[in-house]
């Protein structure tokens, strides 16, 4: 530790510019660095060097200086340099510079509750959804294994946003980090739309969009919970989901949440060869997924009827809560290739999706 | 922190869980011996009088913390 802390100069510091080291010309020693100063998540980093930082500057018309937000719960300023830092650590191509950038700005909107996300015992990790024509220019992947590995922008954009998090934010393991358990989706948890074979209008448009508009949605996730099905029948496949989306101990049923479900592009088929839109997809699963209240621990019908309260009255344990107040809050995103496989995305409760523009610099 | 900035005695209660998370953010929102009342973690197992005994003890260390460290020295 101390060997290393020789190897290494600070020459300049201030809350907009980032303090410039000078490291061994070693990927060794470099890694160790950050491992020791807990600057990575644990994985090796790519070093940020002045070169590379340019590189990655060098796609966005905004000033390196600027502050593009403040990250709870240190409320570190990320300024525009620090994100391109933290995307060079991630392994981002230079061109994945405005996502990322526009992800920090979704993440810091009060309604999306950064605080409760970074510090909570729950594994809340934040999910990137891309939309728009940026994501086939990037390669975001929106279809096969869109979740798992392999997709370069989709692992390194989230890891991005990760590091961002923990080295701005300053919500390390331990510290102010305070996940339970955490989840895999906290190292990194982004993918696309698969919009051509969406057959409803993609998450953008329904969010307020142009089409032609590229955009990032950020969602507080707990996790992903698969859900394979091989009817054809709507009704019957609204039926399971619904029925998977009910569990008693869910922050969603005790604050009235925003639950989001990746629906596969041949269970989407069947719904809308069902003649179901979107919409109703959302208000049959509300209603579908109505939970009674007794289904819950005592303590946790208590901390319902202190979080709903004003919503729903007085709850007992005949009432029957909804996952979310309103059917639109069940956020619906398609995507994924072929495969009789939807995926329940059960999320954090106090909080709520943000989408944001992208603005690319050409 | 916003009430303490206005010269009024204010604190910060939390369990032993997050003393962590409390004195770290109260560091970075600039307020580092901004006084914190910890209470032990968790509450969950414990009897309704354990918890009462908790309480009663919280409020003593609260009016320790706000009078050792009244608005005016800050």
């Amino acid at each position: 530790m101390s060997d290393d802390r020789e190897l290494v100069r600070q020459r300049a510091r201030s809350e907009e510019h980032a303090a410039l080291f000078e490291a061994p010309d070693d990927i060794d020693a470099i890694n160790r660095l950050y491992r020791d100063r807990g600057w990575s998540d644990g994985l090796p980093v790519v070093p940020p060097t002045v070169e590379r930082v340019e590189r990655m500057l060098a796609h966005t018309r905004r000033a390196p200086g600027e502050i593009v937000a403040r990250i709870a719960p240190g409320f570190g300023a990320a300024s525009v340099e620090h994100i391109a830092i933290n995307a060079v650590l991630a392994g981002c191509d230079p061109e994945y510079l405005p996502v990322v950038i526009a992800a920090v700005e979704a993440a810091a909107a009060p309604e999306f509750n950064l605080q409760g996300i970074q510090a909570t015992t729950n594994p809340a990790a934040v999910w990137i959804v891309v939309n728009g024509p940026v994501a086939g220019r990037l390669g975001v992947n929106g279809g096969i294994n869109c979740l798992g590995q392999g997709a370069w922008a989709n692992a390194t954009i989230g890891r991005a946003l990760r590091l961002i998090l923990q080295n701005v934010g300053g919500a390390l393991p331990g510290g102010m980090d305070r996940a339970t358990q955490g989840q895999p989706g906290k190292y990194t948890f982004c993918c696309a739309e698969n919009e051509e074979a969406n057959p409803w209008e993609p998450l953008h448009v329904e969010r307020g969009y142009r089409r032609d508009c590229s955009t990032v949605t950020v969602v507080g996730a707990e996790g992903t919970l698969n859900m394979n099905t091989h009817t054809k029948d709507p009704g019957e496949l609204l039926r399971v989901v619904a029925e998977t989306m009910v569990h008693p101990p869910s922050n969603e049923y005790c604050h009235g949440g925003e639950p989001w479900l990746v629906i596969s592009p041949e269970h989407a088929d069947i719904l809308k060869a069902g003649g179901l839109t979107k919409a109703e997809v959302k208000r049959r699963l509300w209603e579908q997924s109505r939970m009674p209240a007794r289904r819950m621990t005592a303590r946790d019908l208590l901390r319902a009827q202190a979080s709903r309260g004003k919503e729903l009255g007085e709850i007992g344990p005949d009432t029957l809560l909804s996952i979310s107040r309103r059917p639109e809050d069940i956020c619906i995103v398609v995507a994924g290739g072929p495969g009789t496989h939807s995926v329940y995305v059960p999320c954090f409760g106090n909080s709520r999706a943000v989408t944001h523009e992208i603005a690319e610099s050409d | 922190m916003e009430v303490a900035k206005r010269g009024r005695a204010a604190l910060t209660i939390c369990s032993t869980a997050f003393t962590t998370l409390g004195r770290a953010q109260a560091s970075a929102l600039g307020d580092p011996a901004l006084p914190i009342a910890v209470v032990a973690h968790p509450f969950g197992l414990r009897s309704r009088e354990e918890v009462r005994e908790m309480a009663r003890q919280c409020v003593t260390d609260i009016v320790a913390l706000i009078t050792g460290r009244g608005c005016d020295e800050r």
